[in-house]
């Protein structure tokens, strides 16, 4: 599944971006990694997401959000 | 051990001779909204902005500090979350780094966010630079009940950490102090790690760096080195340009290309991974009472970045903004009327008494008093204006408008994050021009910079009171405000436009950071505060008194010399006589009003100074019955009123805003163009209300 349909209160491990270049290495910059837990705040329209990565808030457009691969973390 | 050297590697090696007075520069870096300028300030006494968002410092600042007997040479730098860069600020910090400038830097680090300021710091570490860090926020981390190991930060990282608070402005002499002791280090102080992995690689690491790597990546790390050294003798800090060969740094691989296979892309991300397992460990073991989230900020992000109420929430803020501005404003705009009104008669009375001649009444009275006097009796209003912008901007509430609206920004093409120029803009268009900066697209700065000048700045304000409450009374709150939103909506529609006929359709991607909730700062706001009305007053002591002190020597005097008020002999009817034919159309075509506008481009308080002048109104905003008697004398009504509110919102920014477009577009023709466009887009709004505005009077 992708980010953008990712659940408010949910924790999600990142498998796989698929940005360009620039952008996706800003997010790796910010700790957004293969394997990397991201816990959804809030979300709104068809996947604008307020995420916690990494213990920093930050806003997503649904342009990064519907090309991050994620995975739901059941061990939370 | 391998020593660190001082001069080092890569990027820019920009040869900026330190001025001899200085004995050492320091530079403070670290994270975004971090508190780098809160402390600069501190120790400089300067004034710099500081806000609650991620990027209001766009530019590296300088600024001296004395200790003991060294002069030392402080810069703040734009707040980056790495050192790979990819946006403006972040490569000027990086270059400044890189270029060997700064002979220490303080690393200033968000307590209450120790993983992500732990990031740039390995990342810093590895650099090879004498590094201090400043461990910030501490009173916040204390005030949630965390604590942290501040004997074991150090011994994990190998440089000293000592903790301040910008803010309460303790711990700052300890930091310079430990600073100057360490600029000469040569190497990590002693490092205590428990790594649990037994390592089989060829070197133990870990009593010389502070960040190592598994043993595949050391592998990786050394052949890499080999390869470097054996192409490049003379390559300095070697690990640090075959980390960043391996992450594939374009910088770096650039300028040191290696012929052979490029490393998969994968290596990058397992060397940010363990730098974060890193920091994993570190946190584990000096974090006590590990608090996660704030719980303060989750309930107030519940409301305002809720996915319905979000929206009208923001207009609501918005609109008390302004009725705060106009309502309680003008309480305060009605006394200094008062004194003004008052120093005109006075001065009127006692020039009259000492036989003063004519030409030197008319210059006090209607030139400075009028004209001036006019422009001091806005300050309240101006006040209020920017102490509401302070506390937006300082709650942590600006970065949560990007997120707001980003659905709306992105049909239009840009990022919600290019929203928070232009809501700047509602304060002053310079500053807000200045942060477009902060967006990564080029094509989205220069989209921000052309309309950004079409929202209502503080200077426009001026216009839409003195003429809102002249002509429509009991309706001057409505009439102002839908100022602001048609300001908000010609923005819009130039953005969709230029969308439409962007070929190139660029996708935008919001990407930022959302500060936690704090209560203003009251010194934070009322530094802010200072240096609007500070720069208003000068304002009005400058541009718009010299202005003023022009369009009353061109109303006053004509080819036959003194010619006395609202003479058709005047050398400003003469000029704008002929120019007003242009403006028939569009409800303006006055001579006065024509000349009010060309002055306006200096300052557009400058159009409300002029009028004054050009109607010979002493005071005109506490004289307004007696200036609308005047305009209506020459057939200016309510709905001209509408006219000029629109064109003035609307047409060429004043030249401070011409000139920050030229300098952050470094094209005149750019700018040229913008003001043209801008001309354009007034005229044929104006014109549209104009017309229709005659069909329904």
């Amino acid at each position: 599944m992708f980010l953008s349909s990712a659940e408010t209160g949910r924790r999600y491990i990142v498998e796989k971006i698929a940005l360009p270049f620039e952008t996706q290495r800003r997010l790796e910059a910010l700790g957004m990694t293969h394997r990397a837990p991201v816990d959804v705040l809030n979300r709104k329209g068809k996947g604008i997401l307020i995420i916690r990565l990494r213990g920093t808030r930050f806003a997503l457009g649904r342009n990064i959000t519907e090309n991050i691969e994620v995975e739901p973390d059941e061990t939370v | 051990m391998r020593p660190f050297k001082r001069k080092c590697c890569g990027g820019a090696q920009d040869t900026v001779k330190k001025p001899d007075d200085y004995s050492m520069t320091i530079a403070f870096l670290g994270n975004p909204n971090c508190g780098k300028t809160t402390l600069f300030n501190a120790y400089t006494g300067a004034n710099l902005k500081v806000a609650n968002w991620p990027g209001v410092t766009v530019e590296k600042v300088e600024g001296a500090y004395k200790f003991k007997d060294e002069k030392i040479r402080l810069v703040d730098l734009p707040g980056i979350y790495s050192l790979t860069s990819y946006t403006m600020e972040e490569t000027v910090s990086r270059n400044f780094i890189l270029s060997g400038d700064a002979d220490v830097v303080i690393n200033v680090v968000d307590a209450s966010c120790l993983e992500r300021g732990l990031y740039l710091t390995l990342q810093l570490l590895e650099l090879g630079k004498p590094v201090v860090i400043a461990l910030n926020m501490m009173d916040i981390v204390l005030k949630r009940g965390m604590e942290i190991d501040l004997h074991r930060l150090p011994e994990m990282l190998g440089v000293p950490v000592i903790p301040v608070s910008a803010r309460k402005r303790t711990g700052l002499d300890i930091l310079i102090h430990a600073a100057v002791h360490h600029k000469d280090a040569t190497g990590p102080d002693r490092l205590i790690h428990e790594h649990k992995d037994v390592s089989r690689h060829a070197h133990d690491h870990h009593s010389e760096y502070t960040m190592v790597y598994s043993d595949d990546i050391e592998d990786m790390i050394d052949e890499t080195e080999a390869a470097l050294l054996n192409k490049y003798p003379q390559i300095e800090n070697v690990r640090w340009h075959a980390i960043k060969t391996l992450e594939r740094d374009g910088e770096v691989t650039g300028k040191y290309p290696l012929e052979r296979a490029e490393t998969p892309a994968d290596v990058e991300s397992e060397i940010i991974n363990q730098k974060y397992s890193f920091i994993g460990e570190v946190i584990d073991e000096v974090m006590v009472h590990k608090q996660r989230s704030d719980a303060l900020t989750d309930k107030l992000d519940r409301a305002f970045t809720h996915r319905i109420w979000g929206i009208p929430i923001f207009l609501g803020i918005m609109a008390a903004v302004f009725f705060l501005t106009f309502f309680i404003g003008d309480l305060i705009k009605s006394l200094l009327e008062l004194g003004i009104g008052a120093l005109s008669d006075a001065t009127a009375k006692g020039l009259a008494s000492a036989n003063a001649s004519e030409i030197v009444v008319s210059l006090l009275v209607d030139g400075i008093i009028g004209g001036v006097g006019t422009i001091i009796t806005f300050l309240p209003n101006i006040f209020i204006l920017f102490l509401a912008l302070a506390f937006l901007e300082d709650s942590g509430y600006m970065a949560r408008v990007a997120y707001v609206m980003e659905g709306v920004m992105s049909r239009l093409g840009l990022s919600g994050k290019a929203f928070i120029p232009m809501l700047l803009g509602f304060g002053c268009t310079v500053p807000a021009i200045m942060a477009s900066r902060a967006l990564e697209s080029k094509r989205d700065r220069f989209k921000v910079m052309l309309v950004t000048p079409f929202m209502s700045c503080s200077a426009r304000l001026t216009i839409y009171i003195l003429f809102a409450e002249m002509f429509f009374a009991g309706y001057a709150f409505l009439a102002a405000f839908s100022m602001y939103l048609l300001g908000i909506l010609v923005a819009i529609a130039v953005s969709a436009v230029l969308h439409l006929i962007d070929r190139k359709k660029e996708v935008n991607y919001l990407l930022i950071e959302l500060p936690e909730y704090k209560l203003p700062d009251a010194r934070t706001v009322g530094i802010y505060v200072w240096e609007k009305v500070k720069d208003y007053l000068l304002k009005a002591g400058t541009t718009i008194f010299i202005a003023t002190l022009i369009i009353w020597a061109l109303m006053y005097f004509g080819p036959d010399g003194f010619v006395g008020e609202g003479s058709d002999k005047s050398f400003a009817a003469i000029i704008g006589g002929p120019l007003s034919v242009a403006f028939v159309p569009i409800g303006l075509g006055f001579w006065e009003i024509v000349v009010a506008l060309i002055a306006g481009i200096s300052a557009k308080e400058v159009v409300v100074s002029s009028c004054a002048v050009l109607f010979g109104i002493a005071d005109a905003s506490a004289n307004t019955a007696g200036f609308a008697a005047a305009l209506e004398g020459i057939g200016f009504g309510p709905l001209n009123a509408v006219c000029l509110m629109v064109f003035c919102l609307l047409y060429i920014p004043c030249t401070a805003t011409l000139a920050t477009i030229r300098k952050e577009s470094k094209s005149v023709a750019w700018t040229a163009f913008a003001a043209f466009f801008q001309l354009a887009v007034a005229y044929v709004i104006t014109l549209i209300v104009y017309q229709i505005g005659l069909l329904i009077v």
